[in-house]
C-alpha cells in the first residue's frame, strides 16, 4: 500500500515550508517503522515569485524502499493523492504551474474519500464555490491559519507546518499518526508547544473535517491543453508566438503573452478607484506583467487573468486608497474592472469598498516576515471638475 | 576483514538528504581541501548544501566560487596540482562550457572528483535529467560511474577518491546522478562515521609531481606529435589498471562497510537463469527491477543489469553475462544523432563489447526519458516484452525503440 501527499506551495514565499512539510513526513513515518522518501516536483519552479508548486511524500507500510521509488520516484506528477495539501488559499481557485501546460483545478489529484487541506480563514462553503466537483465523495478539512508567506530562502515559523503535520495526521492516520507527530517534533525542536500545536490542529481537524458529496462544488472552465506529437510542430525547437508590438486602447488592449498568464500566481488583486486617479501612469509603467491597459479616458484598466499580483502598482501609486491589493479569493470574475466603473461609477466604488474593507494585507520586503495588518480608511468619491476621472459624462 | 560487530561502528547516524545533500556529505568525509562551485541546476543544490555545512563551522574546506564552469574547473585542476584535494561539478551545458578544462585535467593526470547532475543538453532551458552530458566525457581519459541512489552517490564520493587517487590510476573522477530523480529526492541516508571513512580513504598524496614551492615544476609543458601519441598511451594504461584497482577498492569498501557491491561494475538483478535483460544506468533501476519482479511472478525469464561503472568500460565482465542471454534490451537515456541504427550511446558500446563473442545475445535499444521524461514500471514491461520478442525474432527491422514518446 502507498500513501501519497501532496503540498501545493507558492514559489520561492512558501519554496521551504513545502519542502518541510515533505521532509517531516518521511522522517514521521520512518520513526513509526515505514518507508517514506519526498520530493518536489522537478518541473516546477520554485524560484519564481508565487508560482504554484508541489512538493510530494510517499510512504509505504509494507513495501521495499526500492519499489516505493519505482511507483513513485520515476515520475514527475502523481495520479492522486491522500492528502492535497494547499498552503494559501487562493490556489483553490485553481493552478498554473511554471513547467506545466494549463491552469489546473486544485483538487485534480485527490482521489475518492481522499482529503484537500487548505491553510485558511476562509468557511468551507466560501472554498467550494471555488473548488471544482468531482463524481465522488472527497473530504475537505481546513486548518485556520492565513497563508505562511516568507522572503526569499526564509522559512517563516508560525507554526504552518506543525499544524498541517497534524492535520495530515487527522485526515490520514494511515500516513502518518499524531502521536508519532508529536514524538517527533519533541524530540526534534525539545519544543513542547510545537507539539501542542500539532495536537490542536489534529484535533480541530477531526472535529470540522467536511464530507463533500458527488457533484458538490464549482464548475470548471479551464481546459488541459493537449500537447502536439512530433510530427506537429515546426522544427526548430518550440516556437511560440510572441507579443506584438504596439497596443489598442481599452480593455485588453495592451499586446500580452498570451501562452502563459500566470494569474494563477496571485494571493491578492489590485482594487483600483478610479474615481481618485490622477493619471500620473506609474501603475501602468512600472508593472511588470504589462497587465494596465491604457483607456481612451487617461485610466489604466487592469487585467486581472494577467496580474501576479506583485503589489508593485500598489506600491508606486502615489494617491492613498487609489490601488489597494485585496484577498484573491473575494473574487469570482476577472471581468475588465474599468469597464463596470464606466458603466456605473458609483455602484462600482460601492462594490470596491466593500471588497476592500478597512484591514489592508502588507507583505514587507525582504525581512521574511510574512505578513502584517495595517488599517485603511475611506475615501470619499472624488469631485473632479474636468470629470474625466470620475464618473462618465451622461 | 571487519566483523559485523564492527561494522555497526561505521554508521554515525541516519538522517533526511536528497541526493545532492548527500554527496555534500561525501565531500565533507572525504575532507576536501577545495571546492569550486559554480551554480546550474540540477548541480547547484550540491554547492549549496557544501556551503552550508562550511558556513555552520561542520566543515572546513577552501570554498571558491568561479566566474563561471570553465574557471571553475580551472580551479579545481589547478588545486590537485599543488596535491589538494579536490571537488568541482555541474550539470548540461554548464558542464559542456567547462570542457577544455576538463579534457586537460585528465592528460594531466589529475585526480579530482566531480559530480554530474545529469541534464538535459538545453532545448530552452530544459533541465530534466538526460546523459547526454556526463556521456561526452567517454572518451576523455576520465574515470565515469553513475550511482543510482543517494545513498550510492555518497559512498561513491569516496569510492570515487580512493580509485582515482591510487598511485596506479591518477586519473580524475566523474560521479553522475539523475537530475531530479535521485538529485533533489529526500531519503533516509545512512552517513558513514568519519573515522571509518578515514580507514577507508587515506590522504591524497600526489607524490614527486606536486606543484609546490619548495618542489619547483612545470606542469603540462607545450607537447605536440614528438609526445602525444605516448601520453595518450599512458591514459589507457591507467585505465587498464584502473580496472584492477576499481575491484580491490570495492573489497575494501564492502569489508569495512558491509557487503553492499557485489559487483563492482554493475549490478546483476535476477540474471542468474534470465534468458533476457535490460541494461541501464542510474535511476531507472527502481522501475526495471520491479518490472523484472513482476514479470518473474508470471514465469518470465528476466533480469536486469545496472551498469555502474562506463568508464573503464567492464567489458570483460559484461561479455560474460550479458553473453548468457538471448536477448538484451539497452535503456538509453541519451541520443547519439546519427550513430549507428540511430540509437544511443550505451548500446553501441554494449554491441561492440558483445561482438567477438561466437554466440552472441541479440542487442535491441530504448530511447527513452530524454529531458526528463518519465520511464515507469510500466515502459519498462514494455521494454522487456520487445526485448524477448526482440530475441525470438519478432522484432522486425527495427533496432531502437523510442519510449514515452508522443507520436
Amino acid at each position: 500500500m502507498i500513501k501519497r501527499v501532496e503540498v501545493n506551495y507558492r514559489g520561492v514565499f512558501q519554496k521551504n515550508l513545502g519542502k518541510y512539510i515533505g521532509g517531516d513526513i518521511v522522517q514521521i513515518a520512518s520513526r513509526m517503522g515505514k518507508v517514506a522518501f519526498s520530493n518536489g516536483r522537478y518541473s516546477d519552479a520554485p524560484e519564481r515569485n508565487g508560482i504554484p508548486c508541489k512538493y510530494f511524500a510517499f510512504v509505504s507500510p509494507d513495501l521495499s524502499e526500492e519499489e516505493l521509488e519505482a511507483e513513485c520516484g520515476a515520475k514527475l506528477d502523481i495520479d492522486e493523492a491522500d492528502v492535497s495539501v494547499v498552503v494559501d488559499d487562493a490556489m483553490v481557485k485553481g493552478v498554473e504551474p511554471w513547467g506545466w501546460h494549463g491552469v489546473r483545478a486544485i483538487n485534480e489529484k485527490v482521489r475518492e474519500k481522499g482529503c484537500l487541506l487548505v491553510t485558511s480563514q476562509h468557511s468551507h462553503d466560501q472554498l467550494l464555490k471555488f473548488i471544482p466537483k468531482r463524481p465522488f465523495s472527497w473530504r475537505l478539512a481546513t486548518v485556520d491559519s492565513p497563508a505562511s508567506l516568507a522572503g526569499l530562502w526564509v522559512y517563516k515559523d508560525d507554526l504552518t507546518r506543525e499544524h498541517v503535520l497534524g492535520a495530515i495526521a487527522a485526515a490520514d492516520p494511515g500516513i502518518i499518526s499524531i502521536e508519532a507527530v508529536e514524538a517527533y517534533l519533541l524530540e526534534k525542536t525539545k519544543e513542547k508547544h510545537r507539539a501542542e500545536a500539532a495536537r490542536a490542529a489534529y484535533d480541530a481537524t477531526l472535529r470540522t473535517i467536511r464530507v463533500v458529496k458527488p457533484n458538490e462544488g464549482a464548475e470548471w472552465h479551464h481546459e488541459i491543453p493537449r500537447l502536439p506529437t512530433w510530427k506537429e510542430f515546426e522544427s526548430g525547437g518550440v516556437v511560440v508566438p510572441a507579443v506584438p508590438r504596439g497596443f489598442k486602447m481599452g480593455p485588453r488592449g495592451q499586446n500580452r503573452n498570451e501562452q502563459f498568464l500566470r494569474g494563477t500566481t496571485k494571493s491578492q488583486r489590485p482594487v483600483i478607484r478610479f474615481d481618485l486617479c490622477i493619471k500620473c501612469t506609474l501603475c501602468w509603467y512600472d508593472c511588470p506583467d504589462e497587465c494596465f491597459d491604457p483607456t481612451d479616458d487617461g485610466l489604466f484598466d487592469v487585467n486581472y487573468e494577467a496580474c501576479v499580483g506583485c503589489h508593485k502598482c500598489a506600491d508606486v501609486c502615489p494617491v492613498p486608497e487609489c490601488i489597494v491589493m485585496v484577498d484573491e479569493l473575494k473574487f469570482d470574475s476577472d471581468a475588465s474592472p474599468w469597464e463596470h466603473h464606466k458603466k456605473d461609477p458609483e455602484g462600482y466604488i460601492k462594490w470596491a469598498e466593500e471588497k476592500k474593507g478597512l484591514e489592508r494585507l502588507h507583505f514587507p520586503h525582504v525581512t521574511g516576515l510574512g505578513r502584517e495588518i495595517r488599517q485603511g480608511k475611506y475615501v470619499p468619491p472624488k469631485q473632479d471638475k474636468s470629470g474625466a476621472g470620475a464618473a462618465p459624462k451622461a | 576483514m571487519a566483523t559485523v560487530a564492527e561494522r555497526t561502528n561505521v554508521w554515525a547516524k541516519e538522517v533526511l538528504l536528497n541526493g545532492c545533500q548527500a554527496v555534500a556529505q561525501g565531500v565533507k568525509l572525504a575532507n576536501v581541501d577545495v571546492i569550486a562551485a559554480y551554480p546550474i541546476r540540477p548541480y547547484t543544490e550540491v554547492m549549496d548544501a557544501l556551503s552550508k555545512l562550511i558556513a555552520d563551522g561542520e566543515f572546513d574546506s577552501e570554498y571558491i566560487v568561479a566566474d563561471s564552469e570553465h574557471s571553475q574547473f580551472e580551479i579545481v585542476k589547478h588545486a590537485s596540482s599543488v596535491g589538494a584535494r579536490a571537488f568541482g561539478g555541474s550539470s548540461g551545458t554548464g558542464w559542456m562550457y567547462g570542457f577544455e578544462a576538463l579534457v586537460v585535467t585528465a592528460t594531466d593526470r589529475l585526480p579530482p572528483l566531480f559530480v554530474v547532475g545529469n541534464r538535459a543538453l538545453d532545448d530552452p532551458g530544459a533541465f530534466g535529467v538526460e546523459h547526454n552530458d556526463a556521456l561526452a566525457l567517454r572518451d576523455m581519459g576520465w574515470l565515469l560511474c553513475w550511482a543510482s541512489t543517494a545513498q550510492e552517490a555518497l559512498e561513491h564520493v569516496l569510492i570515487g577518491y580512493r580509485i582515482a587517487e591510487d598511485s596506479r590510476v591518477l586519473m580524475p573522477m566523474a560521479l553522475a546522478m539523475d537530475g531530479a530523480f535521485l538529485t533533489h529526492s529526500q531519503h533516509m541516508i545512512k552517513v558513514p562515521t568519519q573515522e571509518a571513512v578515514n580507514k577507508f580513504l587515506p590522504p591524497f598524496n600526489l607524490g614527486k609531481r606536486v606543484l609546490h614551492p619548495d618542489n619547483p615544476v612545470s606542469i603540462a609543458p607545450q607537447v605536440n606529435e614528438d609526445w602525444v601519441m605516448e601520453l595518450r598511451r599512458q591514459n589507457w594504461e591507467a585505465a587498464r589498471r584502473a580496472r584492477q584497482v576499481i575491484p580491490e577498492v570495492y573489497k575494501s569498501f564492502n569489508d569495512l562497510f558491509g557487503p553492499r557491491y557485489a559487483n563492482p561494475f554493475f549490478d546483476e538483478f535476477m540474471c542468474e537463469d534470465a534468458e533476457v535483460v535490460l541494461v541501464g544506468l542510474g535511476a531507472v533501476k527502481m522501475p526495471a527491477q520491479t518490472a523484472v519482479r513482476r514479470m518473474r511472478e508470471q514465469g518470465k525469464k528476466v533480469g536486469y543489469v545496472n551498469l555502474r561503472w562506463f568508464r573503464p568500460f567492464p567489458t570483460e565482465q559484461l561479455r560474460e553475462t550479458l553473453g548468457r542471454m538471448k536477448g538484451v534490451g539497452v535503456i538509453d537515456r541519451n541520443f547519439a544523432h546519427g550513430s549507428p541504427d540511430n540509437g544511443g550511446i550505451v548500446v553501441q558500446d554494449i554491441r561492440s563489447a558483445l561482438y567477438p563473442l561466437t554466440k552472441r545475445p541479440v542487442v535491441t535499444d530504448f530511447i527513452g526519458g530524454l529531458g526528463g521524461r518519465d520511464m515507469s514500471i510500466q515502459d519498462c514491461i514494455r521494454m522487456l516484452e520487445i526485448t524477448f520478442d526482440a530475441a525470438s525474432g519478432k522484432q522486425g527491422d527495427e533496432l531502437v525503440t523510442w519510449i514515452g514518446l508522443r507520436e
